[in-house]
This record gives structure tokens, C-alpha cells and sequence, in this order.
């Protein structure tokens, strides 16, 4: 190319720049003819003028300063062509991520001219036409999955959920009752589990994770691991026989390991994680079978009545070819031990274990008591942003959900408990939902709910008690207080393992490990990598609307891209 | 026929068997008439529980079967799959809510509910006897979509509908697309400028070959049902022949009518022929009937005198369009409450709203991003941003909040602070709000890049004191009373829903909130659907919510959208009303009180007729009928009246 054209946008985020220093410069450069500096580049009349420019100055190639290239590539390259250009003879560069860098015109020169350089190596683009395989992998079958499963397979199109645990179903089938509106999972969320396990459209792999993943957009291949159960669900009828006489009795990972007296939270070595898990296929625990680890036991074997139990089985391979992919891994809460200060206690929980304590359905049977001893706390303090917003001991942001769910917990413990109290220790009440502000009203004007504006630096045990110690920054004063329970509003980390799923998918995370989409105001859903995109609180803390919310539009986007045949993706000619 | 019924009670856990004795309902229904099964299990919902109720049926070979669980709302299409599994008609199948309507209200009086469960389970038994086999019914499915509202969610909502291969209606009030979204000057957390975000998406809108774009324009009448819907869109004149326009701008220098510009929020003036703004790419040129002084009887001709392409024609008038689109999305979007409404802060050139702000420090607003304050255009020093203005205020203004104040506040106060490095900028919060990703680092970096001072604290009283605006507040951290001299304020005043959402809505035949917000058919699971089949709701109609979430939700009710064109055909519920011909006199009360005008009296036979792809089962018209002849499918009187004599002979 030897008639290049750079055109900068000069808009009043770069006003630090020095656009005629950057034009006198890059007038000099070689194979540049046109130098011209805009303001709003990017808006019609903008590109008017760049068209003219490039038939006035018969010009060859066309850099462009923009703020980013995600935004505008489509803008700039209709542009072009409709001016006679390729789009390989267009090069944009991003001048505006340099603010706040010193030097800032030298720097923004200095990338221009190796956009020049990068402009002259490009090669015509050459098309290819790939045949979109209708089937969607959604991975991850939390509410999100769910949603976006359901969404993908009424839209017609065969979806494959992919499960890590043996149920889907998520974290949320784990809470005792939602906010704002209390409802229990148990009966809003196992509806639509039913209809997923139903569905004549959606195969679920539970107990299965993504082993390998190849190809590109319209034809993924994924090799899925299923990992050895002990027993073949094909046989398995979900009587459930097997898990009564099973003899070990184990913290159950979906009661969150908690250690209540009588063990009323244990699970057995074969199990469910509940009473209406989809698909009702129990697992056996290896590390605590008797038969694996004695080689004595073989009770289940015994029992089941379809001689479904299968010691040598080993985890098995499936490999699919989707023409797209859903992420939807979910988040985990930081662990307790995190937090120094605070004493790692029985009677010290975090929010989802207290989920189980309150659920009518989990291991108390709604009997809110304390794991120490299974008395009834008279006194629950709750703590805000254990872990959030706080840069120095844990992550920067704000987990979304805690201020609701908190809230929302020392209402339902109100409820049991009636002449209980309930503290909540905050920084800022952020209840911005449709009703929350509103919920938050009632727990504290109806049920008397007390909030005490400050953090608290010491959580310890004093005999029977556990002792707190705070500050109340409104009256300025500290806080020596007294409490049979305490619960932790954790920060929402990303789901283990999200890093080697990203990984596999070649997507990116962000600096707290969170999935990265391509544009957080525009394009929220999808990722850097076409045909992959987001679902729920993979992408950061967000609460079940806008999880479910996320899914639905994530599932539109699989939708859209399923209304076509085929995708043209285009490559740079080689030679 | 012999009936041949088989009853299930669900324990649903402890949930009902915590309350109502299951034995003691299965004991007291196994023998009662037309039973031949009755049995209890733990969660029929279950895989084991729905096979258990797929054996009865084949092993006793039942004609009906009577569910005794939760609310129909939750399980009855699964076990109508279930019974349709067995080749029972899914119409044969009864449910008796034993659990929120026994053994939730009726915790603490479990007999009294054991003995409730017993008769609403006969209850369904003796309706279920009267039940009639139904299919539903096919109705047409038009596979193209109604937008309302052009702002970012309908924008958004119109593209990913048409880029999935489906036609697009986009209906716009404004003379131009873009919204509030178009107004503002930059985004959270990316600092994106706004015409770098809006313009390719606006412009790919306006241009798409599948996207028809109405602006000017309103629903003024909506009928029909999901798959066929019928809508009237009214279409105001612009008086300027688009075709022949240029846009040289001679009309507007000749035009002597100024007033105030809707889009700079009052800040700036236009003539009465005006062209839309910049940043909404059109430049379309079009005459404020309001304002023009020839539309409002005088002699004024001025722009047609001077037109060079006689493009102005006075004599254009108000047109309609008629569409048939099988589903409607609403993205009616906000408004800003009104200043005027705090009567405690005074009304004040220099006492801007969000909006305004934005406008000012646009670069194509009002002061072209040069930041002056209003009154008299010097540049202000300090400002002062007061958060929660008729939010989270049940006395004064609205209980909730609105969401994205904190946010742009953080954010106005950043880009002010670009333009005026030495200006200092205080902002008075009741509580920081900025919960999404990247947020709280947003505002961190405000606060501690920025010097920007947060007062914890709410502001009393703002007037002016000569040439500042005074602002007298409280900090409740230190507990001390504030008082600031500023040169400017912003007040973050609420979102409201747009005006005219209402009115819409009841066309639309679907519900709002007391304040206007559309609502959703339920607020966790389905957020973007409303109870009317085929309308869903994307973006601020529905509630305050920032662009990212906006764009989620626009894109969650795309989803809907196109799952719903994905199929065939549509089916509809069979249970509706219908008229017994031979007993109708064709008195017309059914179709008077009829809310979905689903029935029409014929004219030739003079009797009552269901349109039944339109009747929504209410059973009005069955109420009203004064001869009986008007009848409900599997509802019917007898029905009624069985299940009454139940229910008293229970009680007396």
C-alpha cells in the first residue's frame, strides 16, 4: 500500500492529546497521503468525509484512531467498502487507552505509525463458509443453565448440559426461600428442572466436565468426561434403596459440609444431594465407600433391585460437535478461613450453610439452630462484605447479592425465632432490585431487624457466646456485643475451575477471575471467541433475576445465530 | 362410562405431610365413588413418584386422575405430559392444591387442614367425573415482531430479532432513535463516549433491510392475541417531504420561532423546524406544530418561502399504519422525576438534573463540552451532586431506588473533573451503590484518584445566595451540619416509567405497578414475559436498571421472541367458553362484558359466537348469560355445583 490515509478522531476523551502535533508527525510518515483529524469520527458525518477523502486522494489503506475497536470495526469497515476499499486495507487503532499515560501525543504518534506498518502487511481476506451445527453445549447447569437450556431447546434446537455435581439444579436449589419475593426453590426452581430433565430437546450430562475443546464457531468439538458414578444410571431406576443401607454416614458437600448434632446434615457413601434431584441418579463416594476402602462392604450391591451398582466402572468419554457454547459455571463463596479476624467456629457460618439451616426442606427441617450445640440462637449477627470490597485481604468489588440475601435471612430467622434479634453489620445497604429497597423496609420497620453502619474487626469465642467487635461509624462508637450465631456474607469468587474451563475455551478472564466479555455496556453476553457466550455469575456477582435474565439472552444469541446456515469467517490470505 | 379414577397425595417433604396428614387423605378418598387407587408418596414430581403414577394408570387402568400437590401453576403441565405419557387425555387430569392453598395457611390447625385436604380432594374427584376430553387448538403464528420504543433496550431488542431472520416493527414517540441513551455524554465504567456506543447501532437499526422504523409515532391500538396481534400506529406528520429535504439548514436561520430544545433538556434553543440531533444520526428534518407560528394560524411561511428544494409541505397530515405481528416487545423505557417535585431545593438555572448534566458535559451538547453553568456561562468550581432525589423517599417521592444515580453520579463527577481539574466536586449519598462489575473500582478510583468528597448525610434545604447556590445538609458520619457555597448542583431525581406507559399498558392488556412500570409475570423466573402470552418487556419499563442490564434483558426477551417464532404452530387452551345455540337469544351481555373481545354476536343466526383462540377462560360471559346458554369447557355449572355441595356439606 503506498496511499495511506489516517484519519483521527479527535473527540473529547482524547483531549489530552495534541491532535496537531499527531498530525504534523504523521504527514511525515512514509506511504501516508492523507492526514485529517475529526471530531466524532465515528458519527455519520464523520465517515462522509472519510469516504470522500478516500476517493479525492485515491487512497489505498486507511488507519483510524478510535476510542475502541470493538465498537467501531463494523462502522469503519462498511465505510470503506462502500468507498471501493477491501477490509483488509483498514487498520484501526485504540489512542484513548493510553489517557493518563505521560507523553501521552508522543505515544499515541508512536502507535499510529506502527498501525501504518501493521497496515502494509495485511493480505486479502480470504472467506470461508462454515455450516453451523445446530446443537448447543451449555455448560453448567445452575438456574442460568437452566434458563438458557430451556430457552435454546423451546427454540427448537438440541442443547447438551454439561454438569460437574450429579444434579442440576445450582446453588439455588440450596436456599432456604428467595428474595423479595420468598419463594422457596423448592418449588419455583424444581418445576423447571423437571421440564429441563424432560425436555425431548436437552440431554444432560450430570457428574460429567469438559474435558477438551477444539474447532470454532458452527463446529466446536468437545470431548465431555463422565466421571465414574460406581453406578450405571442406565439400570438405576432412582428408588433410592441403596442409599438407606448404605452404612458410612459423611458431611454431604451439599449441606455444605455442615456438622450438625444427631449428624442430621450427614449423607452416605452412595447418594443424592436431595429429594428432587435431576436426574435421581446417586453417586458412590469413593473416599468413603466401605468397599473401596476397606473391600469388605457391598450393602448397595445387595440391595438395589436392578443390579445397578458397578464397582469397576470407570469415568467414560463423550465427544460432541456443537455450533455453539454457553458458560454458565457459577460462582463459589470465599472460604470462612479467609478472614483471619474472625475465629473459624461452628457457630460461625456462611450465608449458604445458614441457607440450609433456615430451608424447611435441608437437614433441621426449617429448625433454625446452632451447629455447636442445637440450641436455638437467641441473638444471629450478620456481617457484610466479608471479603468484598475490600482490595487489601480480599477482592475490590462488591458481591451483589449479599445485602438481599442477608436481609433476607434475618427476616426468615425473624420468623422462626420470633423474639430472636438480628444485627446486620454494612457499609452501604445496596438493595436495588424491583421491591428490594422495600423488602429491606419491612425487615427492619415489621420484624425489627437492626442495622449497625461499620465493620467489624474481631469475631472470637467466650464460652458459651460468641463475642464481637465493631464499630458503629454513625455514632462513632465501638461495639462489644454478645451472639449465639453468627453469618458471614462471603464475596461470590468465581466457580473452581472456571480458570481451566476458560482455558480449554480460549476465553478470557478478568484480574478476579471472572469471564470477560466482549463489551460490559454492549455486549454483555458474548466473549472474544464467536460462538461462545456468558450465562449468570461466570461473567461476576448477579442475583437469580438477572442470572435468569442473563441465561434468556444468552439463549437468543445461540438463537440468532442458529436462524443462520452458515457463519463466514474470514482469515488472511496466506503468501 | 365407568370412571375409573386414581388419586396421588404429594408429601412435597415436609412441605404438605408437615401439616396434612397424607394417610388419613388417602384413607378417607380410597373409597370414596369412581375411585379405584389412592395412594401417597413423597414428591410426585420426582422421576419415581411420576413413574409411579404412570404404572397406576397402566395397572389399573384409569380414566382420570387427580393430583393432590402444589399450585397448578407449578406441576400441571408435568403431570399432563405424565398422563398423556399413558395415552390419557391431559384435560382428564384434576389437581387439588393442598399446599398453598391448606397446608401453608393452615401451619398451626393441622386437622382443621387434614380435613380442608380431604374435601378439596373430593372436590377435584366429583369435578374431575364431569371433565370432558379437550385438544387444544392450532392458531396462526405470524413470524414477525413489534418493538415499542426506540431507545437502547428496543434498539437492541429490533436487531437481534431481525439479524435471527425475522421481520422487526419498531414504533418510536420521538421524531428520532437512540432515547436517553443518545442524551448522555459518556457510560459507566468504560467512560465509552455515548455516540461511539449508540451511532453504529443506530445506524444499523435505521438501515436494517428487515427493520421497518416508525418514528413520530404511537401504538394507538392493539388487538388480537399471541401469533396475531393487530396494532395501529398513529403517525405524525413532520410537514417537510422527506424526500425533497437536504437538510441545508436555510429554513432554520429564517424560522423566527425559538424555544426550547427537548433534547438538551431545555438548555439550549431551536427554531420551530428543527432537524434531529446529531447524535441520532438521522438529521431528519421536521416542523414542532406546537411551536410553529403558520400551523398555529398566522401568516408566517418563512422556511417554504426559503427552501431551496420546496421540500415543506404544510399540508401533510396525521397517518396511520396497520401491522399484524405475532409478538410485541416494551421498551417504553424512563423518565427523569421532575425537579419541581423537592420543593426544599429551589428552582435554579444552576440546579440541573442528571440528564441536563449530561447535556453539559456532552461535546455535542449545548455548551459543544466546553463546561459553563448555565445561569451565566462561567465555569463552575465547586459542585455539588446530591444522590436519592425522590428515591428511596416514601414521604416525599417513591419507596424504591432508582438504581443507576450512584453510578453516574461517580461518573459526571469524573468527567467534570476532566474538564475542570481544579474544580472541586462534593456528592451527598445515603448509601454507595454500584454493585457490578468494575463499579466499586469505579468509584473507588473517583474518590481516591479525584479527591471527589462523599458526604454521608441528606441535604435539607438549596437556594441562592447571589452568586452561589447554597447547600445546607447533614453528614451523619462526623454528625455535623454541612454547609456548601456552589457554583452548580445535580440532582440525581428518580427514574420514573415514560409517560403515556399506563395508557399503553392498558392496550396492551397488561399490568403496571401503582407507579407505571410494567410487570413481569414473576419477578425471579420470569422477568421478562408479562401475563399476556406473546408480550414481553426489556429494558426501564420494567424497572430502573442501568445499560448492561438493560441490553440482558433486551436480549432475554429476544430470546422469548424468537422460541416463540421458532415454532409450527401455536397452541391454545381448550378450555374456553362456548354458547349453546339452541338456548341463546343473542342479547350481546357476554359480549359487552367480554375484556378480550372474544365474542360477537352473529349477526344472520343472532346468536352469541367465541372467538376461541381469543377467550382467555375467564368465564365473565358465563357469569353474565342470563339464560345459561353461555358454557366454560370442563368448567360448567354442574361442575360447580358438585364441588359446592362438597365443600359446605363438609362445614354445616
Amino acid at each position: 500500500m503506498e496511499r495511506i490515509g489516517v484519519f483521527v478522531c479527535h473527540c473529547k476523551l482524547m483531549a489530552s492529546i495534541d491532535t496537531q502535533r499527531v498530525v504534523d508527525a504523521i504527514s511525515q510518515t512514509p506511504g501516508v497521503a492523507h492526514v485529517a483529524a475529526h471530531e466524532d469520527l465515528c458519527l455519520a458525518p464523520g465517515m462522509e468525509r472519510m469516504k470522500e477523502a478516500i476517493s479525492e486522494h485515491k487512497l489505498d489503506g486507511v488507519v483510524v484512531t478510535s476510542c475502541s475497536p470493538v465498537l467501531h470495526d463494523a462502522v469503519v469497515r462498511d465505510a470503506i467498502t462502500s468507498a471501493g476499499l477491501e477490509p483488509h486495507q483498514m487498520e484501526l487503532v485504540d489512542v484513548r487507552s493510553h489517557n493518563g499515560v505521560q507523553e501521552i501525543t508522543e505515544k499515541a504518534i508512536e502507535s499510529i505509525e506502527k498501525a501504518i506498518e501493521q497496515l502494509k502487511e495485511h493480505r486479502p481476506l480470504v472467506q470461508t463458509r462454515v455450516p453451523i451445527t445446530k446443537k448447543v453445549l451449555v455448560i453448567g447447569g445452575g438456574i442460568a443453565g437452566i434458563r438458557t437450556s430451556l430457552d435454546i431447546a423451546d427454540g427448537g434446537y438440541p442443547v447438551i448440559l454439561v454438569e460437574r455435581t450429579h444434579s442440576i439444579g445450582g446453588h439455588m436449589i440450596q436456599y432456604s426461600e428467595t428474595f423479595p419475593t420468598l419463594d422457596c426453590p423448592q418449588c419455583i426452581e424444581t418445576p423447571l428442572m423437571t421440564d429441563t430433565g424432560q425436555h425431548p430437546n436437552i440431554t444432560i450430562l450430570a457428574h460429567s466436565e469438559i474435558e477438551e475443546v477444539s474447532g470454532r464457531v458452527g463446529e466446536f468439538k468437545v470431548k465431555v468426561r463422565r466421571k465414574a458414578a460406581y453406578v450405571d444410571w442406565d439400570k438405576c431406576n432412582g428408588c433410592l434403596m441403596c442409599t438407606e443401607k448404605c452404612p458410612p454416614r459423611v458431611l454431604s458437600e451439599y449441606n455444605r459440609d455442615l456438622d450438625l448434632p444427631k449428624r442430621q446434615a450427614h449423607r452416605r457413601a452412595i447418594w443424592v444431594p436431595h429429594a428432587q434431584a435431576v436426574p435421581m441418579r446417586p453417586i458412590i463416594d469413593k473416599e468413603h465407600c466401605l468397599h473401596f476402602t476397606k473391600g469388605k462392604c457391598g450393602v448397595c450391591q445387595d440391595t438395589c433391585p436392578n443390579k445397578a451398582i458397578d464397582f469397576d466402572q470407570q469415568d467414560s468419554f463423550v465427544d460432541i460437535e456443537v455450533g455453539a457454547i454457553v458458560v454458565a459455571t457459577g460462582f463459589e463463596l470465599m472460604p470462612k478461613s479467609h478472614i483471619k479476624e474472625y475465629d473459624l467456629d461452628p457457630d460461625i457460618l456462611e450465608g449458604i450453610e445458614f441457607e440450609r439451616i433456615l430451608c424447611p426442606a435441608g437437614p433441621t427441617a426449617g429448625k433454625v439452630i446452632r451447629p455447636s450445640d442445637g440450641k436455638e440462637p437467641q441473638t444471629v449477627v450478620f456481617v457484610s462484605c466479608c471479603g468484598s470490597r475490600d482490595p487489601e485481604h480480599g477482592v475490590p468489588y462488591c458481591s451483589r447479592v449479599c445485602c438481599m440475601y442477608l436481609v433476607k435471612m434475618a427476616l426468615l430467622y425473624k420468623h422462626v425465632v420470633h423474639h430472636g434479634q438480628a444485627f446486620i453489620f454494612y457499609i452501604d445497604i445496596r438493595t436495588t432490585g424491583k421491591g428490594y429497597e422495600e423488602f429491606v423496609q419491612r425487615a427492619v420497620e415489621e420484624d425489627g431487624v437492626l442495622y449497625i453502619r461499620g465493620k467489624v474487626s474481631r469475631i472470637f469465642r467466650d464460652g458459651d457466646k460468641l463475642k464481637i467487635w465493631g464499630s458503629d461509624t454513625l455514632s462513632g462508637k465501638r461495639i462489644d456485643m454478645d451472639a449465639d450465631l453468627v453469618v458471614l456474607g462471603m464475596a461470590m469468587l468465581p466457580a473452581p475451575g472456571a480458570q481451566e474451563i476458560a482455558d480449554k475455551l480460549g476465553i478470557e478472564l478478568d484480574q478476579n477471575g471472572f469471564m470477560t466479555e466482549l463489551h460490559p455496556k454492549l455486549r454483555p453476553l458474548e466473549t472474544s471467541v464467536p460462538g461462545i457466550y456468558l450465562a449468570g455469575t461466570c461473567q461476576g456477582p448477579k442475583d437469580i433475576q438477572d442470572s435468569v435474565a442473563q441465561g434468556g439472552g444468552a439463549a437468543s444469541k445461540v438463537l440468532a445465530l442458529f436462524a443462520q446456515d452458515e457463519v463466514i469467517l474470514e482469515e488472511a490470505a496466506t503468501g | 362410562m365407568e370412571k375409573r379414577i386414581g388419586v396421588f397425595v404429594c408429601h412435597c417433604g415436609m412441605n404438605i405431610a408437615g401439616t396434612v396428614a397424607v394417610e388419613e387423605v388417602v384413607e378417607a378418598v380410597k373409597d370414596y365413588p369412581g375411585v379405584v387407587h389412592a395412594e401417597n408418596y413423597i414428591y410426585m414430581c420426582s422421576d419415581p413418584g411420576q413413574d409411579l403414577v404412570r404404572r397406576i394408570i397402566r395397572e389399573k387402568n384409569l380414566n382420570g386422575v387427580v393430583m393432590s400437590n402444589c399450585s397448578p401453576l407449578m406441576h400441571e403441565k408435568t403431570f399432563r405430559n405424565v398422563v398423556s405419557k399413558e395415552g390419557l387425555n391431559p384435560y382428564l387430569l384434576e389437581i387439588a392444591n393442598i399446599r398453598e392453598d391448606v397446608s401453608w395457611p393452615h401451619e398451626h390447625e393441622k386437622e382443621l387442614a387434614t380435613k380442608k385436604a380431604i374435601t378439596m380432594v373430593k372436590m377435584a374427584i366429583d369435578k374431575l367425573k364431569r371433565n370432558i376430553e379437550l385438544t387444544p387448538m392450532v392458531v396462526p403464528l405470524h413470524k414477525r415482531a413489534l418493538v415499542i420504543g426506540g431507545g437502547i433496550s428496543g434498539i437492541t431488542s429490533a436487531l437481534e430479532i431481525a439479524n435471527a431472520g425475522y421481520d422487526v416493527i419498531l414504533v418510536e414517540k420521538q421524531p428520532y432513535i437512540g432515547g436517553h441513551a443518545a442524551q448522555l455524554a459518556g457510560t459507566f465504567p468504560t467512560l465509552d463516549r455515548v455516540p461511539c456506543l449508540m451511532a453504529p447501532k443506530i445506524a444499523e437499526a435505521m438501515s436494517h433491510p428487515r427493520v421497518k422504523v416508525y418514528t413520530s409515532a404511537e401504538v394507538s391500538e392493539v388487538s388480537g392475541y399471541v401469533g396475531n396481534f393487530n396494532v395501529t400506529i398513529r403517525i405524525k406528520p413532520t410537514y417537510v417531504d422527506e424526500g425533497k429535504c437536504n437538510s441545508c439548514g436555510v429554513c432554520f436561520e429564517k424560522c423566527p420561532v425559538s424555544c426550547a430544545s427537548d433534547f438538551d433538556r431545555g438548555l439550549s434553543e431551536r427554531k420551530a423546524i428543527y432537524a434531529t440531533p446529531p447524535e441520532t444520526v438521522s438529521q431528519k428534518v421536521l416542523i414542532d406544530p406546537e411551536q410553529c407560528l403558520h400551523m398555529n394560524g398566522d401568516e408566517c411561511r418563512a422556511c417554504e418561502e426559503v427552501c431551496p428544494t420546496k421540500a415543506i409541505d404544510f399540508s401533510q397530515e396525521e397517518s396511520t399504519a396497520e401491522e399484524t405481528v405475532g409478538a410485541i416487545v416494551v421498551a417504553t423505557g424512563y423518565d427523569l422525576w421532575e425537579k419541581k417535585n423537592i420543593p426544599e431545593y429551589e428552582l435554579d438555572p444552576d440546579v440541573v438534573d442528571g440528564l441536563q448534566f449530561e447535556r453539559i458535559l456532552s461535546p455535542s451538547g449545548p455548551t459543544r463540552g466546553e463546561l459553563r453553568r448555565p445561569s451565566d456561562g462561567k465555569v463552575p468550581k465547586q459542585v455539588v451532586f446530591i444522590s436519592c432525589c425522590g428515591s428511596r423517599d416514601p414521604e416525599h417521592g417513591f419507596t424504591y431506588c432508582s438504581r443507576v444515580c450512584c453510578m453516574y453520579i461517580a461518573k459526571q463527577a469524573l468527567l467534570y473533573r476532566k474538564a475542570v481539574p481544579d474544580g472541586q466536586v462534593y456528592v451527598f449519598y445515603m448509601d454507595i451503590r454500584s454493585d457490578s462489575k468494575g463499579y466499586e473500582e469505579f468509584v473507588k478510583s473517583a474518590v481516591e484518584e479525584q479527591g471527589i468528597l462523599y458526604l454521608r448525610g441528606r441535604v435539607s434545604k438549596v437556594f441562592r445566595d447571589e452568586e452561589k447556590i447554597m447547600v445546607w445538609g447533614s453528614d451523619t458520619l462526623s454528625g455535623k451540619s454541612v454547609e456548601i457555597a456552589a457554583d452548580m448542583v445535580v440532582m440525581a431525581t428518580a427514574m420514573t416509567p415514560s409517560k403515556g406507559a399506563i395508557e399503553l399498558a392498558r392496550k396492551l392488556n397488561v399490568t403496571v405497578d401503582s407507579l407505571g412500570f410494567l410487570t413481569e409475570a414473576h419477578p425471579k423466573l420470569r422477568p421478562v414475559e408479562t401475563l399476556t402470552t406473546g408480550i414481553y418487556l426489556a429494558g426501564t419499563s420494567q424497572w430502573p436498571r442501568d445499560i448492561p442490564d438493560t441490553i440482558s434483558s433486551s436480549n432475554g426477551a429476544v430470546s422469548k421472541v424468537l422460541s416463540l417464532f421458532s415454532r409450527k404452530e401455536l397452541l391454545h387452551e381448550p378450555t374456553v367458553a362456548w354458547p349453546d345455540e339452541e338456548v341463546c337469544s343473542g342479547c350481546g351481555l357476554c359480549a359487552a362484558i367480554c375484556a378480550y373481545n372474544a365474542i360477537e354476536i352473529d349477526p344472520v343466526k343472532k346468536v352469541a359466537v367465541v372467538n376461541e383462540a381469543v377467550c382467555e377462560s375467564c368465564g365473565a360471559c358465563v357469569a353474565t348469560c342470563p339464560s345459561g346458554a353461555m358454557r366454560h369447557k370442563n368448567w360448567n355449572a354442574r361442575q360447580f355445583m358438585d364441588m359446592i355441595d362438597i365443600a359446605t356439606g363438609a362445614y354445616v
